[in-house]
């Protein structure tokens, strides 16, 4: 059976680590929802999987641009090339929604989660309005949402160099477009997965909520990406 | 409302799986019939949409679009390329495995991330199948057939006509339940518009189809056009027809769908 061999496991184990790696970067980034699109909660106004996905896929393109104009790139130059990619996405969505809070909505930047912004030691409670949970992107939520998007975009390109590594030998041309398109529902998976534990709004790395549900998350994700991985080698089994 | 009958969630899972591999089994000999089989699985994972979403997820109605669509194309990657001998078995193959990692998602969505949502197994199981069944659909209505590697990888991956049916399905399945839900939700709306999204879909699919297949692939497209009016047609009376009670008294209805 070709998936006993260890060098399959491996790369089962590395999906399954991208997959976590996607997951984990979800809850960094400071996903507002709805609320936050009224200024009425912390974080960028709209939801997880668009941000988590938006910012991946952009990983995605760099990545795979990095793979194909240098062959001999190896993983860790694919993977800082998506997570290049993904957190220049995701700063300059960033700054754009931070714009407009500032100069459209004028709204101060606060969060409500902490008393001091864990990064420039700033006040925060006395900011938020009342009935609201915070506005804007205070700094500790770009810079958790910078990092979020590099581990996204670094798990995005992991599994796009792995399954290149088993689509190119067997269909040459076609391999980019066909690993391209499963990391893409990979991502979609991962992305998903962690929006339900959060349940739709998260800060960042200092929300209390982070601590409690990247556990099971991680666990979920992890599990149900090595399932993927094990059908992306299966896939490549049907193509000989 | 309850006191309106509904069509029961066994027949409409029966309509979206017969009708859909009806309609990819037959693309070979018709392409078209792959976007009308789709139509009939976006109908019903729509309806399993709603059922779901109902509960309120917490991140919006499409987020579960988006994880069905990447359940069922992992899926449908998997069934119709695992199949080498038998070609005729890919898309059951791929409805079944996409229905398994639904099942395990669902599962692991209830027990381990614990969102208490009774129908979260069942629903994502049927999403999940859907969505392997859309993607198949669409992909065999551009294609010309269901054959992975001697259609599908060349003329729907290699040309990003792929990134269509993954969003433009996602759209079809997500979208009905997106735009009608809130007090007085009813299913007979929501499928109408679940059939005109269908629709649009499948003209969709048929600019790409023109494009890869040329004059049967026109046929898909002007076939998307007069189906998506008759659909957009009936919704606009229902949602005529469900306003009148608001119209006419002035009253927003009380209860939650």
């Amino acid at each position: 059976m070709v998936l006993l061999d260890p060098t399959t496991i491996i790369d089962i184990l590395l999906i399954g680590l991208s997959g976590t790696l996607i997951c984990l970067a979800v809850h960094f980034i400071p996903v507002g929802g709805a609320p936050a699109a009224m200024a009425q909660a912390t974080g960028i106004g709209t939801g997880t999987v668009e941000l988590a996905a938006g910012s991946g896929l952009v990983g995605l393109i760099t990545s795979s641009y990095m793979y194909a104009y240098e062959p001999s790139a190896d993983v860790y130059l694919v993977m800082a090339a998506g997570a290049m990619g993904a957190a220049i996405m995701l700063a300059s969505t960033m700054l754009a929604g931070g714009l407009i809070y500032a100069y459209g909505v004028a709204v101060p930047f606060a969060s409500a989660q902490v008393k001091k912004d864990p990064i420039t030691g700033e006040r925060q409670d006395i900011y938020v309005s009342k009935g609201t949970q915070g506005q804007g992107i205070p700094t500790i939520c770009f810079v958790s949402g910078v990092v979020g998007a590099a581990l996204g975009g670094a798990g995005g390109g992991l599994i796009y160099f792995v399954l290149m590594g088993y689509y190119t030998p067997l269909i040459t041309t076609h391999a980019a477009a066909v690993a391209g398109v499963f990391t893409m529902g990979v991502f979609y998976v991962n992305s998903v997965i962690p929006s339900y534990g959060v349940g739709g709004t998260i800060e960042g790395v200092h929300d209390p909520k982070f601590k409690r549900v990247v556990p099971k998350d991680v666990f979920t994700s992890a599990i149900v990406s090595m399932l993927c991985g094990i059908i992306a080698i299966m896939i490549a089994g049907g193509m000989t | 409302m309850s006191d309106l009958k509904e069509i029961p969630p066994n027949t409409l899972a029966m309509f979206g799986i017969s009708g859909g591999l009806l309609g990819i089994y037959l693309s070979p000999l018709f392409p078209t019939a792959g976007a009308l089989g789709a139509i009939c699985a976006v109908i019903w994972s729509a309806e399993a949409v709603r059922r779901v979403a109902k509960y309120g997820l917490g991140t919006g109605v499409p987020s579960i679009g988006q994880i069905a669509m990447g359940m069922g194309i992992i899926a449908a990657m998997f069934g119709l390329a695992i199949v080498k001998s038998m070609p005729l078995a890919g898309p059951i193959l791929a409805l079944v495995t996409a229905s398994i990692i639904g099942f395990i998602i669902g599962w692991f969505a209830q027990n381990v991330i614990k969102m208490k949502i009774p129908v979260m197994i069942r629903c994502m199981t049927e999403i999940a199948a859907g969505g392997a069944l859309i993607i198949i659909g669409f992909s065999a209505a551009v294609a010309g057939n269901f054959d992975f590697m001697g259609s599908i990888i060349p003329k729907v991956f290699d040309n990003g006509v792929m990134l269509a049916v993954f969003w433009v399905g996602a759209m079809a399945m997500l979208h009905p339940f997106n735009a009608c839900l809130g007090p007085d939700e009813r299913q007979k709306r929501l499928l109408y518009l679940a059939g005109s999204t269908g629709a649009i879909t499948m003209a969709i699919m048929g600019i790409a189809a023109t494009m890869t297949l040329g004059a049967s692939g026109a046929a898909t497209l002007i076939l998307g056009i007069i189906l998506w009016l008759i659909f957009y047609k009936k919704f606009w009376d229902e949602v005529y027809n469900d306003a009148a009670s608001v119209i006419g008294t002035g009253l927003i209805p009380k209860t939650e769908a």
